[in-house]
């Protein structure tokens, strides 16, 4: 598959070891501009570890990240994030002692935003009841807030591409909308391709058009979410969590 | 009555230079969350510094001071920047490499200026007479001094992009880098503006007090005094416990007398960490 995109990530041949555990390895993927890729796995499977490493926050072991032909491996968490590689956390990832004003202040500021990356999230702080709360401290918020603050962080650093961990997790049923919403926010106001870890299948079902199922380390399958989740081995590899999902 | 307000005065001027120093210690805690042995050693240098630049270069004292505050603030840079940032996390080893260099700048003075206390004295002498006080006027001039710095600070701090990163950085290192802030370019600059702010307070306070190699060790232990009273890593606390502590000192050493005033000011912090361990305005204890 040839990048179609100006800032298509590339990620080849990765690996990971911390000592003699092999998180996971010989991971190969592109994700074109724009479009949206979910990865699942059964816990343990190196979902987060991956997200680590290509967002410059732990060196591979082998392999290489790339941004639209840069290269992108070992570099630091800064400057993968300045690049325009820009991750959420699985729990929240907020200045929990300042306020969301603060928060939304120090995001914009630190990625080199002005005024106009205030206005380009009006209509999402609306949306997500966080409009009447920006003087409140963040971490008094309730968690399903505080993650979707968490999402908005990311969003008004203006990335390139999104790594969202389990962004559902934690959120209650109706909130999960949410999450789609941030997605096509994204997409659509950013041109931003979104990676999206996550247990919730009919999350991945809605929003990625194809995915990638890692098990012990290893790339499994990939390809529409229909075909993949439907193949006896991804269905073994994900015996228990996702089979009722599945049937 | 005179000598009460004259105490208290004198109280005040001891408070901001604590201010300066504790600001300084408190930033480095809060931010980098090393604790650092050599806070006191900053303030010597900066004392010797100030002396060698009047006494063998014939500068103008307030020349001297300021090439002091750039001087000190100048080695923490390059101190943080090459030997502390390769352990920031690990708490044993900038405790040890802290220490070190104490050790190592109050040896190199020892060696350098000899053990005797140098005579350096504040340029301006003179009393400021009014109804009902007196007051020094060297200590009104360091006290004009110290409150500029302490507001350029607050104002560095909680109203410029620089002192937005600096207290991101304190609050969640990693979110902070996550969106794009570099660690490693901004942790050299906060710690040379605490050392700074270190070498400032030596080179305005030893002309008044004293200088000699050794007087590092208690600005320490009076820094961590107020660190611990005002709450660990706060701007705000610090500052307030060290006017406390200032007020406490002068009207103790005046009606308790010497060691008398000393056992106060430790009863108090001993009192405190029973009531409020986390101190005036601490933060529950965090994973420092």
């Amino acid at each position: 598959m040839s990048p179609s995109g100006h800032e298509t990530l590339e990620v080849v041949g990765l690996s990971k070891r911390f000592g003699g555990l092999q998180v996971f390895q010989e991971i190969s993927f592109t994700l074109p501009q724009g479009e949206v890729l979910g990865v699942i796995g059964p816990n343990g499977a190196g979902k987060t570890t991956l997200i680590n490493v290509i967002s410059g926050k732990l060196a591979p072991t082998a392999g290489r990240v790339l941004l639209g032909r840069r290269e992108m491996t070992g570099q630091p968490l800064h400057a993968v994030s300045r690049a325009g590689i820009m991750r959420s956390f699985q729990q929240t990832n907020t200045f929990s002692t300042a306020s969301v004003g603060e928060n939304i202040a120090r995001a914009i500021t630190f990625s080199g935003g002005g005024s106009a990356a205030w206005q380009a999230i009006t209509g999402m702080l609306d949306e997500f009841e966080l409009a009447p709360r920006l003087d409140e401290q963040s971490d008094k918020l309730p968690y399903g807030l505080q993650k979707m603050l968490g999402l908005v962080l990311a969003f008004v650093t203006r990335p390139k591409v999104l790594l969202l961990d389990e962004p559902a997790a934690g959120l209650e049923g109706r909130e999960r909308g949410r999450v789609d919403s941030f997605v096509r926010h994204a997409r659509e106001e950013l041109g931003c391709s979104v990676l999206i870890v996550e247990h919730d299948m009919d999350l991945i079902r809605r929003l990625c058009p194809n995915i990638l199922v890692l098990d012990a380390g290893r790339l499994l399958a990939s390809g529409p979410p229909a075909e993949v989740l439907a193949r006896k081995d991804v269905i073994d590899a994900y015996v228990g969590a996702v089979e009722e999902e599945v049937a | 009555m005179e000598g009460l307000v004259a105490t208290g005065l004198i109280g005040i001027s001891l408070g901001a230079q604590y201010a300066l120093l504790a600001l300084g210690f408190t930033l480095i805690f809060g931010i980098l969350g090393v604790v650092n042995f050599a806070h006191g050693g900053f303030y010597v240098l900066g004392g010797y510094i100030a002396y060698a630049t009047t006494t063998h270069l014939g500068a103008p004292y307030p020349v001297a001071v300021v090439i002091a505050a750039l001087g000190t603030a100048g080695l923490g840079y390059v101190f943080e920047r090459f030997l502390l940032e390769r352990l920031v996390d690990d708490h044993l080893a900038t405790l040890m490499l802290t220490l070190g260099l104490y050790l190592m700048m109050s040896s190199g003075i020892l060696v350098v200026f000899g053990p005797e206390s140098p005579s350096f004295e504040f340029p301006i002498t003179g009393v400021l007479r009014g109804g009902g006080f007196y007051f020094p006027l060297q200590n009104l001039i360091v006290l004009a001094v110290c409150i500029v710095a302490i507001v350029t600070l607050y104002w560095l701090v909680y109203h410029t992009d620089f002192g937005r990163a600096l207290r991101a950085l304190a609050d969640d290192r990693a979110v902070a880098a996550a969106q794009g802030l570099r660690p490693k370019l901004l942790f050299p600059l906060a710690f040379a503006l605490a050392t700074g702010l270190a070498g400032l307070t030596g080179a305005l306070v030893t002309p008044i007090l004293s200088l000699a190699p050794h007087i590092g060790d208690p600005v320490l232990a009076t820094s961590f005094l107020i660190v611990i009273l005002g709450g660990l890593g706060s701007v705000g606390g610090a500052t307030v416990a060290a006017f406390i502590v200032g007020l406490i000192e002068a009207y103790s050493a005046v009606y308790l007398g010497g060691s008398k005033g000393a056992l106060a000011l430790f009863t108090l912090v001993l009192l405190m960490l029973v009531i409020r361990p986390s101190g005036l305005f601490g933060r529950e204890a965090r994973g420092a």
